[in-house]
């Protein structure tokens, strides 16, 4: 316990401390004048001067320690306390894929019309940062998932990261291994925390049965709600859209992406936006829905102690400035009034 | 009766001056606020190849060998650590023939947890197409880092698979110089085999030779066609051989990045373990202000340490460089 909370405590130039002997020299020197006095043993011993000597020469030690120490940069270590807020762990899950630079009519964007990418990159930046006790994970996939950043608290990290989901995409959609990477996002130590999954693409694709088990595993095993936003081009089938032909997930991969999802058994809803208000409709759905408590980190700011060192050292200091005003020459002293208080001072140098 | 009371002495006392002086800058730094200053900072853009030749262990960390990408990651982790605050770190990946922004610009010091963590999470996996045609994807990293309005580190071992075409280094559209940056050149010197993985990700051996493309035979044969063996202008324009070489092994193409380098203004350097990436940074990078604050608190208390420590050693000093008159003698 003790050398945990002693470990707390640092410095930023730790270096400096190397001169703290130098506050043992107030022990062997004085700051006063010297006085002409044939023998010390001539004055009888007195207690109160001793007392006195010895107060300055605490004083004198205590300024040097407390000036070295606060040059030094003396501080205390932040805490990291846990509390409880509102809010949720967002593993957020973004398709990159060539199709999500298209607008929702399904064209390439021009004047004023907005990709899919950009909107969706408009209104996740909203959502990020409206709550302050988010946690934020953001997975993109295409061919490939790319983890872009891991579960944090840092919403400016996290807008970064949705900024660029409007940049050129990649080829194809892989939805399976990005899920699998986005489910892997969430920590094991994040206790019960409310866990969302946030699905955002274009389109789907046919997982492959091996990966739709150990998916199922994972699911299970991490529990999250689930989420998926659709942003669905005009005119392409819908995610409740029986093909005209076979029902297989070659056909209509959407419809069985989602039968997929409902077999999970955790909570699950499918969002299908045809425009960006639609998106924004459904990013306030999911805000309202997840208002379970949340605990997160408080990092408490390090403590400077600095401050306190010079304040010591200036206390030192007073008491050493007192007794530079109060000194009285041996000889002066004699000639005038002061001669009963004189010895006392000597014995104190 | 003295008619000077004894302060009065006191107050001219040399010692008794310096001790309040001490005091003085003491209590002083309880008042004097931080000085505000600009410091130099770098907004920077890191795009890490992430292809298969980086896979090659021919680095060595701890004792254990270590593949170009985790020295990579190790340099751009410690390259994070030591940037000033207020300074910006975008991260990029590299494959194929063009890079992925993973996120743009953030401030490094405020969210250091999770720009380490992504760099520490880059890997091979990520990569959505096998080629590593890095001379387009420099030049569209360069675009990138103009738009985006940084400078650019390009972490690459300089392998173009498919290999270029002979001696044909495609022009640079842009302006060379107008984006300042880095390219680093990783791996060793010598020639090291490239892992091979399985479509699930394991590891299943090493390429060879004729695993991989030796040679471009794209568009018109090169020159020296003609006296290859078994050549004929319409059925085999590269010769009848198959190409043989050393395209299946990997190290760092030096020669090749130092052109590119020239090519685009930007400088190179080679990745020679975790600190070798600042300095190199430091020397090209773009300097932008960032606002910093300069705590005066310690020279205040240096300067009162410093009076202090005369006052004390006044005396001492005084007795041993002139012999005042002594006490004896008085």
């Amino acid at each position: 316990m003790l050398p945990a909370e002693l470990a707390r405590f640092g410095a930023e130039r730790p270096w400096v401390l190397w001169l703290l002997p130098l506050a043992l020299l107030p022990l062997v020197a004085a700051p006063r004048r010297r006085a002409a006095w044939a023998d010390l043993a001539a004055v009888p011993p007195d207690p109160f001067s001793r007392a006195l000597a010895g107060l300055l020469r605490a004083a004198g030690c205590l300024a040097v320690t407390g000036l070295v120490a606060g040059i030094a940069g003396p501080y205390r270590a932040g805490e990291r306390v846990t509390r409880t807020g509102i809010g949720a762990e967002v593993s957020m899950l973004i398709d990159r894929s060539g199709s999500m630079n298209e607008t929702f009519a399904g064209r390439q964007p021009s004047g004023a019309e907005e990709s899919k990418a950009a909107a969706s990159r408009r209104i996740l930046g909203d959502f990020v940062g409206s709550r302050a006790h988010d946690l934020f994970a953001v997975t993109a996939f295409s061919t490939a998932p790319m983890l872009v950043l891991p579960m944090t608290d840092r919403h400016d990290a996290v807008r970064a990261a949705i900024t660029a989901i409007d940049r050129p995409g990649l080829d194809y959609t892989n939805v399976g291994r990005g899920l699998a990477m986005a489910l892997g996002q969430f920590g094991a130590a994040s206790g019960d925390a409310s866990r969302v999954l946030l699905l955002v693409s274009d389109g789907a694709a046919v997982i492959d049965p091996r990966v739709q088990d150990t998916l199922r595993a994972a699911f299970a095993k991490i529990r999250p709600n689930l989420y998926w936003l659709f942003l669905r081009t005009k005119g392409s089938p819908g995610i409740a859209d029986r093909p005209a032909g076979e029902d297989t997930p070659q056909a209509a991969p959407e419809r069985h992406l989602d039968l997929f999802f409902k077999s999970l058994r955790v909570p699950y809803r499918a969002f299908e936006a045809e425009g960006p208000e639609a998106v924004a409709a459904a990013i306030r759905q999911i805000e309202s829905l997840e208002r379970d408590p949340i605990p997160y980190v408080e990092v408490r700011p390090r403590r400077d102690l600095a401050g306190r060192a010079y304040g010591f050292a200036a206390f030192g200091l007073v008491l050493l400035v007192l007794a530079k005003l109060a000194e009285v020459d041996l000889a002066r002293g004699r000639a005038g009034q002061g001669a009963a208080r004189a010895p006392e001072r000597r014995m104190a140098a | 009766m003295s008619a000077r009371p004894p302060w009065r002495r006191n107050l001219r006392d040399a010692r008794f001056r310096m001790l309040a002086a001490a005091l003085a800058l003491a209590l002083a730094t309880a008042w004097v606020p931080p000085l505000p200053l600009t410091r130099t900072g770098v907004q920077v853009l890191a795009v890490v190849d992430i292809t298969g030749s980086m896979n090659v262990r021919d680095y060595a960390a701890g004792g254990q060998p270590q593949s170009r990408l985790e020295a990579a990651k190790a340099a751009l982790r410690h390259l994070l650590a030591g940037l000033p605050c207020g300074s910006r770190l975008a991260l990029g990946l590299f494959t194929e023939r063009r890079p992925f922004l993973l996120f743009a610009p953030v401030e490094v010091c405020e969210n250091f947890a999770p720009l380490d963590g992504a760099i520490a999470a880059l890997d091979w996996r990520m990569a959505w197409e096998a080629d590593s045609r890095i001379t387009a994807g420099l030049d569209r990293a360069i675009a990138m880092a103009g738009e985006i309005g940084t400078d650019l580190v390009f972490v690459t071992d300089g392998q173009e698979a498919p290999p270029l075409r002979a001696g044909a280094l495609p022009p640079f559209e842009g302006q060379p110089g107008a984006v300042r940056g880095l390219i680093v050149g990783a791996g060793g010197y010598g020639l090291s085999p490239i892992p091979k993985y399985n479509d699930r990700g394991r590891e299943t051996g090493f390429y060879g030779e004729t695993d991989v493309q030796q040679e471009n035979r794209f568009g018109p044969p090169p020159a020296d066609a003609e006296s290859r063996e078994g050549y004929n202008p319409r059925n085999a324009p590269f010769g009848a051989a198959a190409a043989g070489g050393t395209e299946h092994l990997s190290s760092v193409r030096e020669p090749h990045l130092k052109a590119l380098a020239d090519r685009t203004g930007l400088a190179y350097a080679h990745l020679d373990g975790p600190a070798s990436l600042d300095a190199p940074l430091r020397a090209v990078a773009t300097r932008s202000p960032v606002a910093g604050r300069l705590d005066l608190r310690p020279y205040l208390g240096a300067a009162a340490l410093v009076l202090v420590l005369a006052a004390f050693l006044a005396a001492p000093l005084r007795a041993l460089t002139m012999r005042v008159p002594t006490p004896r003698k008085a």
